[in-house]
């Protein structure tokens, strides 16, 4: 029980904590755009400066950072372990695995680094910088507060807020391809090679239907802006519910989050990592070259909360008594809430990513392959083609809405319609365990 | 036969393959829930844990220890008599019975007394000891016991592992009705018993009387009693 009580303390702490943070950081932006101001630039370059370093270097690495302690404790829990506790703080203190974090570090930066002989030189060394950089630089357009007025300025808790925002999404999405098979092909490696291909057949494949879930969103909000986007959903559609994505876009939501799942390039999409057969695109690396693929990949997961977040879970709404708190509170205590808001959904976003992660055994090529384009295209198209229909019946958005509850209920009665297990007939084999794109159009 | 694999094609809801995954999630966060927010049963005994709530099963090994087996041959100790000097009158039985000759025994005759041996060296090499318990029965005087219910501890040298009369001689004293020091004053002087029974090392955490090879013999007790008396021993 004292456990139990702990751990809601312990979230709670984290919560108020992050409150306090953006609180901070709202300031800090405030302070940047009143000394742009100050030298006669418009004031949004001081905040987005100081945004830059405090939402990316701080903000996003540190979740990347701790995600790999996570990625110990958490799996740890959904295995019936304990994780990593052996270092104690004091002789005494695990403190939740965190030192690991530091540790890891250490060893990331001090190890050998190795070069294979047959390498191409400059590639070799361009790689891990041109897969991390461009998932890196897709958090800019993340709006992860609102936009309020803090000490005398406006400012947004966003870095940049360019109005071809999803369309930056998936310009980077797509080249961050790039760095994952210049890895493999520049290690000179057959290996290597094999999983440089893998992962950009698996991640070509899976931009399309990345792009095509979004589409029913676009036309919903009749923008590509996320920072339009994350405003929009706070309006009311049902009542008293807000217009949130995943309310309107069920099957869109499914086939975002799984389509950037893949594009992760993790379990159970990790076939150009495959451990056991090819060990992955990134084989010849070593040292920190391995640890920036490495984080890459951790990056590339919060990225993908954070845009999931942003476009289908209301972005930085508190969603709840969030009238109330505009009303009541000082805005920039508001906004550092809403941000908080955010960042808590992330954190619950990436956990449910290692969830799926630890939960999903590795899928075959085909299954991948056929998973994109035989369930989630046809489903996204079928997405698309609804929602272009009701938003021109309907442009307030109700009978979207009303479309999102009925296929909402619809995956809750299918998920609980178990069916019972029928008599066994023999060593059956059914091989291909998804691909069924007729059924795909009635889900 | 706890997991019956049915291999049957998958049925129309099945194939839709989202709505298994998400039932399995359903589970996964069961498990998540019930582990991340209550605490473990520290239950050495795992299958006598209480899994209602946190269902690890881990063992933090080197902090928490799982009892033995009754009977398990841990590391040898000699056993001391009530004065603290060895059981043991040096009859090189054990030695002889040794399969691995890890055993060496220095005889020396006790002064004074024309037919009593003490062991004046006694060095089992525990790397070379197969660990089969022939000294511990071969042994008239129950001087040579194996219940200390420890592992020979890793050492970095190999030395270490080499067990003389100092490290071997501790635990609880034993002693019987028809022991003949018992009707004869020990030899020893006081402060040379007292001086005994502390250098003594304690007896090892996980003694208990599951390991004890003598019916009727409490290893427990004797601790405890030893305990009272003032004297080493954990
Ligand atoms: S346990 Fe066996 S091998 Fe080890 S010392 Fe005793 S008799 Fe020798
Ligand atoms: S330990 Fe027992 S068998 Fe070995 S020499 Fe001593 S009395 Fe004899």
């Amino acid at each position: 029980m004292k456990r139990f009580v702990g751990m809601w303390l312990v979230i709670g702490a984290v919560l108020v904590g992050l409150v306090g943070l953006f609180y901070a950081f709202y300031a800090l932006a405030a302070l940047g755009a009143k000394g742009a101001v100050a030298l006669g630039f418009p004031g949004f370059y001081g905040s987005a400066i100081v945004n830059a370093v405090t939402l990316m270097a701080v903000t996003l690495m540190t979740v990347a950072a701790l995600l790999t302690v996570a990625e110990r404790k958490w799996s740890a829990a959904m295995q019936d372990r304990i994780g990593a506790n052996r270092i104690l703080v004091g002789g005494k203190f695990a403190l939740g695995g965190v030192p690991y974090l530091l540790a890891d570090a250490l060893k990331m930066l001090t190890k050998e680094a190795i070069y294979p002989v047959a390498r191409s030189r400059f590639l070799f060394e361009a790689a891990p910088v041109l897969a991390f950089a461009p998932t890196f630089a897709l958090f800019a357009v993340v709006p992860v507060g609102p936009e309020v007025r803090a000490l005398g300025q406006t400012v947004g808790m966003w870095v940049a807020n360019p109005d071809a925002g999803l369309l930056w999404v998936f310009a980077l999405a797509g080249i961050s391809v790039y760095g994952t098979t210049l890895a493999g092909w520049a290690s000179n490696s057959r290996v290597g090679m094999l999983g440089a291909v893998r992962a950009s057949a698996q991640m070509i494949s899976y931009e399309v239907s990345l792009g095509m879930s979004l589409v029913g969103v676009m036309i919903a909000y009749r923008t590509v802006s996320l920072q339009q986007m994350a405003i929009a959903q706070g309006a009311d559609v049902l009542g008293p519910i807000p217009a949130l994505g995943l309310l309107l876009q069920p099957l869109g939501f499914l086939v975002f989050f799984t389509s950037s799942f893949a594009e992760t390039k993790r379990a159970p999409f990790d076939l150009p990592e495959g451990e056991s057969e090819i060990v992955g695109y990134f084989l010849e690396y070593s040292g920190m070259k391995f640890g920036l693929l490495f984080l890459a990949e951790f990056v590339e997961v919060v990225i993908l909360a954070a845009v999931t977040t942003a476009v289908f879970l209301g972005g930085w709404h508190p969603i709840f008594f969030e009238g109330w708190l505009k009303a009541n509170l000082d805005p920039m205590l508001f906004g550092a809430v809403c941000a908080a808001a955010f960042l808590g959904k992330l954190i619950l976003l990436t956990w449910i990513q290692l969830v799926i992660r630890w939960l999903l055994p590795r899928f075959r090529y085909d299954q991948i392959q056929g998973l994109c384009w035989k369930l989630l295209l046809p489903g996204a198209i079928l997405n698309v083609f609804v929602t272009g229909a009701a938003v021109l019946v309907d442009p307030s958005l109700q009978v979207l809405a009303w479309i999102g509850v009925a296929e909402i209920i619809a995956i809750f009665g299918i998920t609980l319609a178990v069916s019972k297990p029928k008599a066994a007939h023999g060593g059956h084999d059914h091989g291909d365990a998804h691909g069924h794109a007729a059924h795909a159009a009635g889900h | 036969m706890p997991y019956q694999i049915d291999n049957r094609p998958a049925d129309a809801r099945e194939s839709l393959y989202f709505p298994e995954i998400f039932r399995a999630i359903g589970l996964v966060v069961t498990t998540f829930w019930r582990n991340a927010f209550f605490s473990r049963d520290p239950n050495t005994d795992i299958l006598e844990r209480d899994r209602t709530r946190n269902r690890v099963t881990t063992l933090q090994y080197p902090e928490e220890k799982q009892p033995y087996p009754a009977g398990y041959r841990g590391l040898h100790r000699l056993v001391p008599r009530p004065d603290g000097s060895p059981r043991c009158v040096a009859c090189y039985m054990c030695a002889t019975a040794c399969p691995a000759q890890c055993i060496f025994i220095e005889a020396a005759e006790v002064e004074g007394d024309p037919i009593e041996k003490y062991p004046k060296q006694f060095v089992i090499d525990e790397l070379r000891c197969v660990v089969c318990g022939f000294c511990v029965e071969a042994c008239p005087k129950d001087a040579i016991r194996m219940d200390t219910g420890e592992h020979p501890p890793p050492t970095y040298e190999r030395e270490g592992q080499i067990y003389d009369i100092r490290r071997l001689l501790r635990g609880a004293p034993v002693s019987y009705e028809k022991d003949p020091w018992l009707v004869r004053p020990s030899k020893l002087t006081d402060a040379a018993q007292k001086a005994n029974r502390a250098a003594a090392r304690p007896y090892g955490t996980a003694g208990s009387d599951e390991y004890s090879q003598t019916p009727g013999f409490s290893v427990r007790e004797l601790t405890a009693e030893a305990r009272a008396r003032g004297e080493g021993g954990k």
